[in-house]
C-alpha cells in the first residue's frame, strides 16, 4: 500500500541521511568543542544556517549547485551520477537539515567531558585521533547518539528543501511530508490524515529516545 | 554499513526499471488525478512518463534553476511566461492545454444557488476566501474578475486571502469562510463544499493551463510524442472526466 511505501521511503532516506551527516558531524562537533582555531565562529554559525534559514532557500541553493549547470551537479554528471529529482537529493536535504540538530547535540557533550582525561592522555604522547576516539568518543556517546536520533527526526520531517531540490515524484522522492502536501492539495484528506498519523507516531518516538539519552548523558 | 543503507534506499525508492528512461513531467499539483489517469492511457501506447507535481510557481524556478524537466504544464501563464523569459523553452512548442472556471463554494450544510456573482454580496457572507490576490494565481483571477463586474471595491474587505484554491476551499469545509472563489475543479472531490455559482466562460478571466517542452531536454521524441497525447482525443475525454475543458477553440 502506498502508506507503507511511502513511510518506508521516507524512513530509509531519513536514515542514509543521519549516517551520511554522522562522520562530519561528530568530528565537526569536536572541534568546536574542544579547538581554538581561525574561523571557528564562522563554522560554527555556517553550520547552524539550515536551522534558521527558510527551508525552501536552502533547497534553491541545494538546487543550483547540484543541478546539471550547478558546478557540483556538473561534476557528478561527468562520473555519471544524477542527483536531482532522485533519492539521493531527498537524502542531500535531509542530512543539511539534520546536520545543525546533530552538532550542536553533540557538542554540548563533548564539553561536558572532563577536559582533564584527554590532557591526560595528551602529555603521555597520544595523538588527537586517538584520544578523541578512546576517550572524548566513548564518554560523549549518548549526546551523539542523541544528536543523532534528532538528526533523523528533522530529517523525517523536511518538507521546504526536499520539494525543491528532489520534487513531488510519485514513486520516486516522494517521502511522508511532500505527500502530505500532495494529498492535501488534491482534497484527499483521508490519506492525508493516515500519513499526518504515521508522522506524529515516528517523531514521537524519535523525540522520547532522544530525551532519555540527554538525561542519560546528564546523571 | 552505509553504503547498504544507501543501497537499501536506492532499491525502495527506485522503480527498479531499467526500460527506456521515462520523461519527467513537472505539473500542477491541480492536475495530479487527471495527469495520472492521463499518464496511465499513455502507458499502454508504449510511452513512459514520470511527473514531478508542485505548485506552478515552485516548477518554474526548479526549472529556471536548471532541474532536469523535460516538460512543463503550468497552472497558469504567468509562470510559463517567467520559464520562456529565461529563453528555456523550446520554440514552437508551447501550446494552450487545458481551460478552467472559477467558481463559488458555499458549505454544504448551507447550500445556495446564485442568480448570479451579485448574490455574493449578501451580508451572509461575511468571509470571503480565495487565493492570496498578490500572489496566488486563483486570487489575482477572483480579483481581476471581480473587478470586471464592479463588486471588488466592495467585497475586498471580506476577502481572506489563502495559500492556494484548496486551502481556501479546505477554509470553507471548515466553516472558518462562508464562501471560497475557487477553480471549478477544485470542487469535484469536495463532500463538505458544494457549488453556488460557476462562472460562465464568456464573462469569467481566461484560466489557461499552458504546456511546453523544455530546452535542456534530451528526450525532444518522447516530450513531443506526449505533448501530442496530452493534446489528442482520449486525453480530452480523461481530461473532462476530471472536469477540465480543453483549451483548443
Amino acid at each position: 500500500m502506498d502508506v507503507w511505501r511511502i513511510t518506508w521511503f521516507t524512513v530509509l532516506c531519513a536514515a542514509g541521511a543521519t549516517a551520511v551527516a554522522l562522520p562530519p558531524g561528530v568530528v565537526l562537533a569536536w572541534l568546536l568543542a574542544r579547538r581554538k582555531f581561525r574561523g571557528r565562529a564562522l563554522v560554527e554559525t555556517f553550520v547552524s544556517l539550515p536551522l534558521v534559514m527558510p527551508p525552501v532557500a536552502t533547497g534553491l541553493i541545494l538546487l543550483m549547485l547540484f543541478s546539471r549547470r550547478g558546478s557540483a551537479g556538473h561534476l557528478l554528471e561527468r562520473i555519471g551520477i544524477e542527483v536531482v529529482f532522485t533519492w539521493k537529493a531527498v537524502v542531500l536535504a535531509m542530512a543539511i537539515m539534520g546536520l545543525p540538530m546533530l552538532v550542536r547535540t553533540a557538542r554540548a557533550g563533548f564539553e561536558q567531558v572532563n577536559a582533564r582525561f584527554e590532557d591526560v592522555a595528551a602529555t603521555l604522547g597520544a595523538p588527537p585521533a586517538r584520544i578523541f576516539l578512546t576517550i572524548s568518543l566513548p564518554l560523549a556517546w549518548p549526546s551523539v547518539l542523541a544528536g543523532a536520533v534528532l538528526a533523523f527526526a528533522r530529517a523525517l520531517g523536511e518538507f521546504g528543501a526536499t520539494i525543491i531540490v528532489a520534487g513531488n515524484i510519485p514513486g520516486a522522492t516522494r517521502t511522508l511530508a511532500v505527500a502530505i502536501y500532495g494529498y492535501a492539495e488534491t482534497g484527499q484528506d483521508s490519506l492525508a490524515f493516515a500519513l499526518i498519523l504515521v508522522s506524529v507516531a515516528i517523531a514521537f518516538a524519535a523525540l522520547w529516545t532522544a530525551n532519555r539519552l540527554v538525561e542519560r548523558s546528564a546523571t | 554499513m552505509l553504503w547498504g543503507l544507501l543501497l537499501a534506499v536506492a532499491v525502495a525508492g527506485g522503480q527498479g526499471t531499467p526500460a527506456p528512461k521515462p520523461i519527467t513531467v513537472s505539473a500542477a499539483v491541480s492536475l495530479t488525478d487527471a495527469l495520472t489517469a492521463v499518464a496511465a492511457a499513455y502507458a499502454r501506447t508504449g510511452g513512459g512518463v514520470r511527473f514531478n507535481f508542485g505548485a506552478s510557481n515552485v516548477l518554474a524556478r526548479q526549472i529556471v534553476n536548471g532541474a532536469p524537466v523535460d516538460l512543463f504544464v503550468s497552472a497558469d501563464e504567468a509562470q510559463m511566461d517567467v520559464v520562456a523569459a529565461a529563453g528555456l523553452l523550446t520554440e514552437g512548442t508551447r501550446i494552450d492545454l487545458l481551460r478552467n472556471q472559477l467558481a463559488v463554494a458555499v458549505p454544504s450544510d448551507r447550500p445556495r444557488l446564485f442568480k448570479s456573482i451579485r448574490d455574493l454580496t449578501d451580508p451572509a457572507f461575511r468571509r470571503i476566501a480565495t487565493g492570496d490576490p498578490a500572489a496566488v494565481p486563483v486570487g489575482v483571477y477572483a480579483q481581476r474578475y471581480l473587478e470586471k463586474e464592479g463588486l471588488w471595491a466592495l467585497l475586498q474587505p471580506r476577502i481572506i486571502p489563502a495559500g492556494s484554491a484548496r486551502a481556501a476551499l479546505a477554509a470553507v469545509e471548515a466553516g472558518a469562510a462562508d464562501a471560497a472563489i475557487v477553480y471549478r475543479t477544485d470542487l469535484r472531490v469536495s463532500l463538505r463544499a458544494t457549488v453556488a455559482w460557476v462562472v460562465p466562460v464568456e464573462s469569467g478571466p481566461r484560466i489557461l493551463y499552458p504546456a511546453a517542452i523544455v530546452r535542456s531536454t534530451t528526450a525532444d521524441v518522447e516530450a513531443q510524442r506526449f505533448l501530442d497525447f496530452l493534446r489528442g482525443a482520449a486525453a480530452a475525454r480523461i481530461f473532462e472526466r476530471f472536469g477540465f475543458a480543453s483549451a483548443r477553440p
